[in-house]
């Protein structure tokens, strides 16, 4: 039979698994590897990040599609470079963990380690903060609740003792998403999957509510192109109508909740006709969607993402917006926001019993607190670093897979980079922080290195699991994986006992022996599903607060509750509009448009830029792939292009109270009169390969923060003015 | 005609997200700015507030009367009897681009070596890979999930022998197809949601 002769041509192949870390999502990938050469890949059926369930297909994104483009691509870093007299040169490997070790031992000498910033990444290991962290004692870490979602995860970590909550898709019969974009922007295929499937099969409603016209919203059943940073004011109107109408959960709100008497205080006169005037949605569609998502529940979720956390009065919108779960009883629900769990796994240095020394503990670190607008948290601020580094609080700089100067205040951060004593980054392109490093040692991509992970949130919402792969290819060029990148370093140091591992798999199968498996068998089923855990999570244990309730009112919170005070607002959910003063920056005549970036799926927050197949899609998506242009473009509705003469194509000049940028414009009906957008992540400093196109946050500075977590402010009023071109 | 394989798509269920494309592209190994044999288009209609978008994921359908194969003057173009599939013999084809010009889909292509390449619907992983190849087979009986298809996060694109696709699709879908048997092997369901939900009364899965 010709047919099977032609499915035996290809034998030689052979079919592995990988785990996706484009997005850090971790979608099992099977990968077809021929001579040694990956050439395709899909997504592994059934996996929990990657599929829609057990039984189902799994896929890959179109991010994740092009991991290829990733590992092959001709940027890679392919050595190690030392900076010797001012240049960067290439180094073998021995000589860069030479020189590393030599440099890292110096420094510690002279300014001591906790003046060495751990700057938040994506490391495919632990290994990175267990060396820099515990072993050596660099105590200050800056992360993502100060760039990705701090107003989101800290006021819902405080009322509900889950900072990140994530919904239960699949199930729920009413999703709001709200100032997120889970069709596009997902963490694995089982989102859009569990959507779709709650559409299907529960007839749920989904509401979009975003100024930006989203795939979320092609999807829904209501888009509500809300005036932007009016959140808050529409979740209490919402929360006014439910308690009016008797809609909420009494059981709920009386045995498990605390201050709710504040919060209905606070909503008592805020109308969906109050709230129409500020958020420029219709009274009569906020009482249908709150009766709707009311009715709905237990089975409902609000969900928010960067579209709120990236407000300057982001916090008291999310804090609005997680009441409502509270108000209908949906907290950690069947088809509610979940509080998912991940199975514990060992700690391989606990297993062989070596402890490590914790040497970031008594380190004295500078105090922050009387900071402006950053009066609450301890963590320092990803915007304030360069400060930091200005006053000495900060000499040098480590980090895996990260590029701070597109996450805020981009001009004082490239400044900063260049003045510390010490900069070593693990990495696989060149970038702004790679380019100005004095150690610069070349990871391996994700398929070229073994992966261990485990949760979660995925598509089985009862159960926890683990994920697993081999490296499905060698590492290209010198580079190396992680892990031995860091024992290496390690062992250079003097700290070879802390590192007995002869290969990273026999570390990570010392991981997986609290659920019993073999690092080898996992990875060769790809994923297994380990622990089962029901809804309601807190009629056992309660919940993780002060009080142990769900909380509607901070007041309990100490800390909060003293800022709270000193700013003169409530600690319970309370409409806090922009004021130009600590919560963002209100347009004027002068600038007259707000401007913030945004997500697509086509280009995560971050190498996606390098990969000329996602650029290439991004840009097809708006019909643009044709253009001898590889950057972002600025979305701007025709009603504020047409008198400033902006056609599609053009130049633009965006300019802010304090910088500018310059990008094409693509004008179209999809985006809120008044608000223009780009995508995140690209122009100067970013990975792609000429910087082609334009940085947001070279508007961004260092004030640009909401008050209570200390998050880059996304939002700046501007004016767009058309600096060339003639259309396309 | 129950030789012929079909494309089946559902923009109710395709998120417009390119993973399409990107997987045609890396199974075939085309290149960025290259030939594109599989493409998304947004479509937008209506003004703020009530704007629309409707995503598409378009390639060659394999024409039942194929006009591509029709204007070719030097018979390079082939609709197979076994399956219906349209593939290009390069070794025949000039880089006349009368195809291209015959095609109301933009489907046809061409490489660096000005050749038409389009889809084959994975017969083969390449350019001009599908001509000469056997038969197209399912995958339970050997053959390849469609690139395009393996990737399809919502299920929103298909492909398969007609009279499975048909059974599998609305009852609005199957008669729009029917309708015609000289124009493209694709299946597509209703735009609309209340047509849409007539997919529901056909299901075939029991």
């Amino acid at each position: 039979n010709p047919d099977i002769v032609a499915a035996q041509e290809q034998t030689d192949r052979e079919i592995v698994h990988g785990n996706c870390w484009i997005s850090r999502a971790s979608c099992g990938q099977a990968i077809t590897v021929e001579d040694g050469r990956a050439i395709d890949l899909t997504g592994v059926d059934g996996h929990p990040k990657a599929s829609g369930g057990q039984g189902r297909e799994g896929t890959l994104c179109s991010k994740g599609v092009a991991q290829l483009d990733k590992t092959y691509n001709p940027n890679r870093i392919r050595q190690p470079y030392i900076r010797k007299d001012g240049e960067l040169q290439s180094a073998s490997w021995e000589e860069a963990i030479e020189f590393a070790a030599e440099r890292l031992e110096q420094f510690r000498e002279e300014h001591g380690a906790e003046k060495m910033l751990r700057y938040q990444g994506y490391p495919l290991t632990d290994t990175h903060d267990k060396l820099f962290q515990r072993i050596y004692g660099a105590a200050i870490q800056v992360g993502r609740k100060t760039t990705c979602h701090g107003p989101f995860s800290d006021s819902w970590g405080w009322m509900g003792g889950y900072g990140r909550e994530w919904p239960d898709w699949q199930n729920s019969e009413y999703i709001i998403a709200w100032g997120r974009n889970p069709m596009e922007c997902f963490r694995g295929q089982w989102e859009p999957n569990g959507i779709l499937d709650a559409r299907k099969n529960n007839d749920a409603t989904l509401v979009t509510i975003d100024p930006r016209y989203t795939k979320t919203a092609q999807k829904s059943d209501r888009w509500l192109p809300i005036e932007p940073r009016t959140d808050g004011a529409l979740a209490l109107a919402m929360g006014h109508v439910i308690i009016e109408e008797g809609l909420y959960d009494e059981e709920f709100v009386e045995n498990w909740t605390y201050g709710f008497e504040a919060y209905r205080e606070n909503v008592e006169d805020k109308t969906p006709e109050w709230a129409e005037e500020i958020t420029d949605i219709d009274a009569e569609e906020i009482r249908e969607v709150a009766i709707g998502f009311a009715r709905a529940a237990p089975r409902a979720i609000a969900f928010p993402w960067t579209g709120i956390a990236y407000q300057g009065n982001g916090f008291k919108n999310a804090q609005a917006i997680h009441a409502l779960n509270g108000l209908v009883g949906c907290i950690d629900h069947e088809g509610g926001t979940r509080h998912y769990r991940g199975p514990s796994l060992s700690d391989p240095h606990a297993e062989r019993g070596i402890e490590l020394p914790d040497a970031h503990e008594d380190a004295d670190l500078p105090d922050y607190d009387d900071y402006p607008y950053q009066r609450h948290i301890r963590n320092y601020s990803h915007n304030y670093v360069p400060t930091m580094v200005e006053k000495g609080d900060i000499k040098g700089y480590v980090s895996n897979w990260s590029l701070p100067p597109k996450s805020g205040n981009t001009q004082e951060w490239l400044r900063a980079l260049d003045e510390m004593e010490l900069v070593i980054v693990v990495d696989a392109f060149w970038n702004a922080v790679s380019k100005r490093a004095d150690v610069v040692f070349p990871d391996s991509s994700q398929i070229e290195q073994p992966f261990l992970g485990s949760g979660g949130d995925s598509c089985y919402p009862t159960r926890t699991w683990v994920t697993a792969s081999n490296a499905a290819i060698d590492p290209l060029w010198d580079t190396k994986p992680a892990f031995d990148i860091y024992k290496e370093l390690a062992e250079e140091m003097g700290y070879g006992e802390y590192f007995p591992w002869d290969s990273e798999e026999e570390y990570l199968d010392e991981k997986l022996d609290a659920v019993d498996m073999s690092f080898d068998e996992l990875a060769e089923q790809s994923y297994a599903l380990v622990d089962e855990y029901g809804y309601q999570q807190y009629r056992e244990d309660g919940f993780n607060t002060e009080t142990g309730l769900f909380q509607f009112d901070l007041a309990p919170n100490e800390s909060y509750a003293a800022l709270a005070d000193e700013l003169g607002v409530s600690t319970a959910p309370e409409w806090q509009p922009v004021d130009d003063d600590i919560y963002g920056e209100t347009t004027d005549d002068e600038y007259p448009l707000l401007f913030t970036d945004v997500f697509v799926e086509q280009i995560s927050r971050g190498h996606c830029q390098a990969l000329p197949e996602s650029v290439e899609e991004y840009l097809d998506r708006y019909g643009r792939a044709y253009d001898d242009y590889e950057g972002n473009y600025l979305h701007i509705n025709p009603r504020d292009a047409r008198p400033r003469n902006i056609q599609t194509g053009d130049m633009v000049r965006v300019e802010s109270r304090d910088d500018a940028i310059e990008l094409p414009a693509h004008v179209y009906e999809g985006v809120r009169p008044g608000w223009i957008a780009t995508v995140n992540g690209f122009g100067e400093g970013s990975v792609h390969p000429e910087e082609a196109g334009a940085n947001t946050m070279t508007l961004n500075r260092e004030h640009h923060v909401e008050p209570v977590s200390g998050q880059v402010d996304r939002n700046h009023p501007v004016e767009v003015t058309k600096a060339g071109g003639d259309g396309a | 005609m129950s030789r012929q394989w079909a494309f089946y798509f559902d923009t109710q269920k395709c998120i417009g997200c390119h993973a399409c494309v990107v997987s045609c592209r890396v199974r075939n190994d085309v290149g960025t700015k290259e030939a594109k044999w599989r493409r998304m288009e947004h479509v937008g209609e209506g003004s703020f507030p009530d704007y629309k978008e409707t995503s598409v994921s378009m390639s060659c359908f394999h024409c039942a009367t194929a006009p591509c194969r029709q204007v070719c003057p030097t018979h390079a173009i082939e609709k197979r009897e076994r399956d219906g599939i349209v593939t290009v013999d390069q070794d025949k084809c000039i880089g006349c681009h009368y195809c291209a010009y015959a095609c109301p889909f933009g489907a046809c292509q061409y490489g660096d070596d000005g050749l038409l390449q389009k889809c084959h619907l994975c017969l083969g992983e390449g350019a001009g890979d599908g001509h000469g190849k056997p038969a197209r087979q399912k995958p339970e009986d050997g053959g390849a999930t469609a690139a395009c298809v393996d990737n399809c996060v919502t299920e929103a694109l298909k492909a398969g022998p007609i009279n499975e696709i048909l059974r599998e699709a609305s009852e609005e879908a199957a008669n729009r197809y029917s309708e015609s048997d000289v124009g493209p092997a694709l299946v597509v369901e209703p735009v609309t949601q209340e047509s849409h939900d007539s997919i529901e009364t056909t299901d075939p899965t029991g």
